[in-house]
C-alpha cells in the first residue's frame, strides 16, 4: 500500500478506497442497459455521457491550463460535420469519420491555436468566440458543401461487423451508450495521465501565471497548443457521437454560441481544474435541463399530491413552467456560480475539510 | 571570456529612455550587484537580459552568444534564470510543485524532479512547508520560493531582482547567507538590492544605475565613495 500511495501522485488523492469505488462505479454502468431498457433514461445517459466528454476535453485546456475557451463548438461542429458528411456523401462508415473528424479539428486547433493565443484573458475569450462565430457563418453559407441551414440529415448508419460478425446495426441507443461510456472512460484516462505527467505540471504553471511559467523555461506558446490540441481532439469525438446519435445537425446546434456556452458550464458547475468537476457538472446539468424542459417538476408535483391538477397553481404550472425552463435554469445556473465559486466539487472538498477540522 | 556582456543597451518606452546606452561585464562565479534609485532602469534591464523585453539598441551576450530576441524559456533553458520583484508563486500549487515546475526544466520524470525539489526546499528551508498551497504562504516564503523554484531550473547564472525587499532583519540575513551559498556552488549572481548594507557585503562588483545610465562601477568600496553615486542617493550637497 505504502509503495503504491508513493507511485501515485499525492495531490489527486487516489486512495485505494477512491480507487475500489471508481472500479465499482464503471462495472455498474457497464451492466446498467442489461437490467435498464427503458429508452428515455438510456437517452439521459447517453447525453450525461456526451456532456461529461465535451467538458472534460474542454476541462484540459480551461480547466488545467486556465486558456478559457468559449468557442468549443467549432470543434464539436467540425468533428460532427465531418463524420456525418463523410457518411451521407461517400459512405464512408462513421467509425472511421471519426479519425477523419478529429483530425480536421486538430487542423481547426492549430489555426486557432496560432491566431488567438497571441491574445491573454478575456481577450482570448472574445476571440475563440468570435472565431467560431466564422466557422458557423461559413458552415451556414457553403450551401453545396454542408446543406446550409437545412443541415445534414443521417439517415442509416451501417451496420457495424467485423470478419462478417455483426457486431451492432445501432438500431437500439444500447451501442451508443456504449460508445459513449467507453469515450467517457478514455477521456478521463488521459485527463489522469496527463495531470500527473510533466504536462499536467506545464499546464497549471501557465495557469497560474504565464510570465512566472516562462521565466522557469516553459514554452508557453507550445504548451497551450498541445493542451488545446488534446482538447480539441477530444471535443471532435464527442461532435461526432452526439452526429451519429441525434442523426441530425445544423450549424445553429454543433456550432453555436449556446453549445460552447453549454460545455463552458458543465465544468463551472462540477468545478474547474478537477478530474471529477466535469462527470459531476455533467450529472446534475443534464438532468436538470432535461427535467425542466419536460416539466416533469410539474408532474411529480401533482403526482405527490403537492399541488392540485385543477387548483389555479397547477394550471399555471402546467402551462408555464416548460416554456420558464431556460429561465430557471439560468438563475440555479447563477445561484450555484455565487454560492459555489469552484464548483460542486470544490465546494465539497472544502465541506468535508471543515467536517474533518471538527472532528479533530 | 566574460560570463555575460551587456553592449551599449538601451530601451525606449516611446519617448522615454529606460535604459540607455548600459555597457559592462559580468565574471564567472562573481556577485554584480545593481543599485540605483526608485525608476533608475534596474528591472528593465533584468527584463532585457531575461527575454522579457527586446533591448531597442545594443547586444547581449551570455557566454559570447547573442541573446537578443531570444524568448525568455529558451534564455532560461540556456542557464540564465531570474527571480522577480514582485513574487510570482503558482499560487493554486503546492510549494514542492512550485519547485517541481522548474526542476522538469531539465527532467522529464516527475520522481526525478520531485527529488531535486525537495533538495531544494532544503537549501532554502522550505521543505516544511512543502505540501502548503504556494499562495498562502508569507512574503519572506515567498521570497524563499522564488530563489528554490529558479534554483531548480539549475541556472549557471542567476538573476535576482530584489530578494529582500520586504523582509525582516533576520529573514534577509537569511537569503545573504543563501546567495553565499549559492556563490560558493559556483553559480554566477547579478542582484538588484536596495538594503545597501546587504548589497555591500555580498556583491564583488557593484554597477549604478540613474536615470537609465550606467552612473558609476567598481568595487563596493569604490561607488561607495564616488561623489556621483552619493549625489544620486542623497541628493546634491549645498553647503
Amino acid at each position: 500500500m505504502e509503495s503504491l500511495r508513493k507511485i501515485l501522485p499525492h495531490k489527486t488523492g487516489s486512495t485505494p478506497a477512491v480507487l475500489f469505488a471508481s472500479a465499482v462505479a464503471v462495472t455498474a454502468l457497464f451492466l446498467f442497459p442489461k437490467f435498464v431498457q427503458n429508452t428515455y433514461v438510456l437517452h439521459i445517459m447517453i447525453l450525461i455521457f456526451l456532456n461529461i466528454l465535451m467538458g472534460s476535453s474542454w476541462n484540459i485546456l480551461g480547466g488545467y491550463t486556465g486558456q478559457y475557451s468559449v468557442g468549443h463548438a467549432a470543434y464539436f461542429g467540425v468533428g460532427a460535420y465531418t463524420t456525418l458528411m463523410l457518411m451521407q456523401v461517400r459512405h464512408i462508415p462513421p467509425w472511421y469519420g471519426v479519425w477523419a473528424g478529429m483530425a480536421a479539428a486538430l487542423v481547426v486547433a492549430i489555426i486557432i491555436g496560432a491566431t488567438c493565443f497571441r491574445l491573454r484573458g478575456p481577450y482570448f475569450v472574445l476571440a475563440s468566440i468570435a472565431v467560431t462565430e466564422i466557422l458557423r457563418v461559413v458552415a451556414l453559407n457553403l450551401k453545396d458543401v454542408t446543406n446550409g441551414a437545412e443541415g445534414i440529415l443521417a439517415t442509416e448508419l451501417p451496420v457495424l461487423s467485423i470478419h462478417g460478425t455483426v457486431i451492432t446495426n445501432f438500431f437500439s441507443k444500447v451501442p451508443f451508450y456504449y460508445a459513449g461510456l467507453v469515450f467517457v472512460l478514455l477521456i478521463i484516462v488521459v485527463t489522469w495521465i496527463v495531470q500527473r505527467s510533466k504536462l499536467g505540471y506545464y499546464f497549471q504553471a501557465i495557469r497560474e501565471d504565464q510570465d512566472a511559467a516562462s521565466s522557469l523555461g516553459i514554452n508557453i506558446t507550445f504548451f497551450k497548443n498541445t493542451a488545446l490540441a488534446i482538447s480539441a481532439v477530444f471535443t471532435s469525438l464527442a461532435g461526432s457521437l452526439y452526429g451519429m446519435y441525434v442523426g441530425f445537425i445544423d450549424p445553429p446546434t454543433v456550432l453555436g454560441l449556446e453549445l460552447s456556452v453549454q460545455i463552458v458550464l458543465i465544468c463551472i458547475i462540477g468545478g474547474i481544474g478537477t478530474i471529477s468537476g466535469p462527470v459531476v457538472g455533467a450529472t446534475v446539468l443534464v438532468p436538470l435541463s432535461e427535467a425542466l424542459r419536460s416539466n416533469l417538476i410539474t408532474e411529480e408535483l401533482i403526482k405527490s399530491g403537492f399541488v392540485n391538477a385543477g387548483s389555479r397553481t397547477g394550471v399555471f404550472l402546467t402551462e408555464n413552467l416548460a416554456h420558464a425552463h431556460v429561465l430557471i435554469y439560468g438563475i440555479l445556473v447563477v445561484i450555484v456560480i455565487l454560492f459555489m465559486p469552484e464548483g460542486i466539487v470544490g465546494f465539497m472538498k472544502k465541506l468535508f475539510a471543515i467536517k474533518k477540522k471538527e472532528s479533530a | 571570456m566574460a560570463m555575460l556582456e551587456i553592449k551599449n543597451v538601451s530601451r525606449f518606452f516611446g519617448g522615454l529612455a529606460a535604459n540607455s546606452n548600459i555597457s559592462f561585464s559580468l565574471e564567472e562565479g562573481t556577485i554584480m550587484g545593481l543599485i540605483g534609485p526608485n525608476g533608475a532602469g534596474k528591472t528593465t534591464l533584468f527584463n532585457c537580459i531575461t527575454g522579457y523585453y527586446a533591448p531597442s539598441r545594443g547586444d547581449i551576450l551570455f557566454r559570447g552568444q547573442r541573446m537578443n530576441g531570444l524568448r525568455p524559456d529558451k534564455i532560461c533553458k540556456l542557464g540564465m534564470a531570474r527571480t522577480w520583484q514582485i513574487v510570482r508563486p503558482l499560487a493554486k500549487m503546492s510549494v514542492l510543485d512550485n519547485v517541481m515546475v522548474g526542476a522538469l526544466l531539465r527532467t522529464n520524470s516527475l520522481n526525478t524532479a520531485r527529488e531535486l525539489a525537495r533538495e531544494q526546499l532544503k537549501v532554502v528551508r522550505l521543505d516544511s512547508k512543502a505540501t502548503s498551497l504556494a499562495g498562502g504562504l508569507p512574503i519572506g516564503e515567498r521570497k524563499k520560493l522564488e530563489m528554490a523554484r529558479v534554483l531548480a531550473t539549475q541556472p549557471s547564472l542567476l538573476l535576482l531582482d530584489e530578494v529582500m525587499g520586504g523582509l525582516s532583519p533576520t529573514e534577509s540575513e537569511e537569503i545573504i547567507q543563501l546567495v553565499l551559498n549559492i556563490k560558493k556552488s559556483g553559480i554566477t549572481q547579478m542582484v538588484i538590492e536596495h538594503q545597501m548594507r546587504a548589497i555591500m557585503r555580498i556583491s564583488n562588483r557593484i554597477v549604478v544605475l540613474s536615470s537609465g545610465e550606467k552612473l558609476a562601477e567598481g568595487t563596493p568600496q569604490e561607488v561607495a565613495n564616488n561623489r556621483a553615486v552619493i549625489d544620486a542617493y542623497l541628493g546634491e550637497f549645498r553647503a
